[in-house]
């Protein structure tokens, strides 16, 4: 008799978990209780603020409740290695300290709780092997951006410069008729095509609209970058490059179909001029501006504002004020990168402009 | 753009530098086990020591490794060779030359000298003969030309040793 209640009262625990959990729970057996939850962070309605997610295995054995269930970790992302000891040691001790008490409900909060804390990208850029969030609040902040299919973090433009490498090294291919080279190359052109890429640590396929966000914002980070990274001297290498030349071009087509319309220009290619766009980012982007893409960046200018938040954005109750600061930070880190030259920042834009206005003066 | 072939024809961008410098320091820290990084003050060069794994075939010796970093380092890949004399192995050519994806078309730039000398460490433990690829003659013979190995096309058929 008191066996068939303790059963039913594991059967209507087990229910309760279902009840909570919906979906998120898979049952594969309600007595002992063996299930596998999906755990998201509670802030993860925004996925662009879903850092970590994990797929738990609570497994009792007859013994249950005396005895605590064993818990492991199926499947996870964004956690590495001391991050998913840590999540489970934690899980784990929980579980002994409620034992002989029913707790499969209060696990499972306790999971998602702790998953929540821990909703925050970790570790060095796989990049450039920054910090992707620097320990100390002094040092500067670069934005980052995550991978949605794998949770895999990098800094934005870190894995921009990396993907502009690949459709550079793809478009010189193909002017390029050199077979060795373009068999080299034949897997990221094929990459390409798709607009399928795969993510530098893991190798698994995201697409390319996965960092369409971060490419409508490249134009302020990486020409940022390499205005403040690459010395003098390599900007004049920049404004000699292919690149730039291609760039040019594209302008004098603009101005030129500027002229003929009598200063109307096409409303898509008004969008490239808006000094709004550009006076915040000193220098045109160098190995990056050119061609296709930078037709395509203008085009999605309005999900800027949506990646902005997401670059800034981070865990839960603290991603607000994270958000907030996250501006102030960064203009910080801009202008100590040019703490020697913070004139010649400032003027930045006004040479842009004419540089542009008169593309022959430099060519 | 791709022409990475040659060992450090051109300097290093600043970016590869920042990379590389965080990378030697890294090393310095925690360098891979088996591994000793012979200091020069020339960081597109890196020759580091391998020391073959205790209870392989090549246990107790050593080799020499060269890694060479093309200016946009870490989106290209390194060249890696081995220097004279070159383990016997059957991926590894007379020549020093490897056939390992990773420094080839798998190369990604998530990786590291360190995870490379990890995986070049790992080809040499699993190998259960001591002997020079097939193609060895012909292809050291191609290669007289100072070819880099990273204009080879490599066919990557074997994935046992």
């Amino acid at each position: 008799m008191g066996n068939e209640e303790e059963e039913e009262e594991l059967v209507a625990e087990v229910e309760a978990v279902e009840a909570v959990y919906g979906t998120d729970c898979v049952l594969l057996s309600s007595f002992p209780p063996h299930f596998h939850l999906f755990l998201k962070p509670r802030t993860a309605d925004v996925s662009s603020q879903q850092f970590v997610e994990a797929v738990l295995e609570i497994r009792a054995t007859s013994q249950y409740p005396k005895e605590p269930p064993s818990i492991e970790l199926v499947d996870c992302k964004g956690l590495d290695e001391q991050r998913q000891k840590h999540l489970l040691n934690y899980i784990q001790s929980k579980a002994r300290e409620i034992s002989p008490c029913l707790m499969l409900v209060a696990l499972c909060e306790e999971a998602v709780e702790k998953l929540s804390a821990m909703n925050h990208p970790d570790g060095d850029c796989p990049l450039c092997l920054f910090p992707l969030v620097p320990e100390d609040q002094q040092s500067e902040s670069l934005p980052f951006m995550k991978l949605m299919s794998c949770f895999h973090c990098f800094h934005s433009e870190c894995i921009i410069r990396w993907w502009k490498w690949l459709q550079n090294s793809k478009e010189s291919d193909s002017a390029n008729t050199d077979s060795t080279a373009a068999h080299r190359n034949q897997d990221k052109h094929k990459k390409m095509e798709e607009s399928v890429g795969n993510c530098p640590v893991c190798r698994k396929p995201f697409l390319a609209k996965d960092l369409d966000h971060v490419l409508a914002l490249v134009g302020s980070y990486s020409s940022q970058l390499s205005s403040d990274n690459e010395e003098l001297k390599d900007e004049e290498t920049v404004l000699q490059s292919e690149d730039e030349m291609i760039r040019r071009q594209k302008f004098e087509a603009i101005l030129n179909l500027q002229k003929e319309n009598s200063g109307l220009i096409e409303p898509k290619k008004d969008i490239v001029i808006l000094p709004g766009m550009y006076l915040p980012q000193p220098v045109a982007m160098p190995s990056s501006t050119p061609t296709k893409e930078s037709d395509e960046q203008t085009q999605n200018e309005p999900p800027a504002v949506v990646s902005g938040k997401q670059a800034g954005g981070t865990s839960n109750g603290a991603s607000s004020s994270r958000q907030r600061n996250f501006g102030p930070r960064r203009q910080k880190a801009r202008s100590d990168n040019h703490s020697s030259s913070t004139v010649r920042n400032t003027r930045k834009p006004v040479q842009q402009w004419v540089r542009r206005d008169s593309p022959s003066n430099k060519q | 753009m791709t022409s990475s072939s040659g060992a450090a024809r051109k300097n290093l961008s600043k970016i590869a530098c920042n990379r590389l410098q965080k990378e030697l320091v890294e090393w310095q820290v925690n360098p891979p086990t088996g591994f000793k990084h012979k200091v020069t003050d020339n960081l597109q060069r890196w020759v580091v020591e391998v020391i073959g794994a205790p209870g392989t075939l090549y246990a107790n010796e050593t080799y020499q490794l060269q890694v060479d970093f093309p200016e946009n380092y870490p989106m290209e890949a390194p060249q890696v060779i081995f220097l004279h004399p070159a383990p016997l192995h059957p991926h590894i050519y007379s020549n020093g030359h490897i056939c390992l994806d990773i420094l080839y078309d798998s190369w990604s730039p998530a990786m590291t000298v360190s995870s490379i000398c990890i995986s070049i460490l790992s080809m040499l433990s699993s190998s259960t003969t001591k002997q020079r690829p097939e193609d060895n003659d012909r292809y050291v013979k191609n290669c007289r030309n100072g070819r880099s190995p990273k204009e080879t096309r490599w066919w990557f058929h074997d994935d046992k040793v």
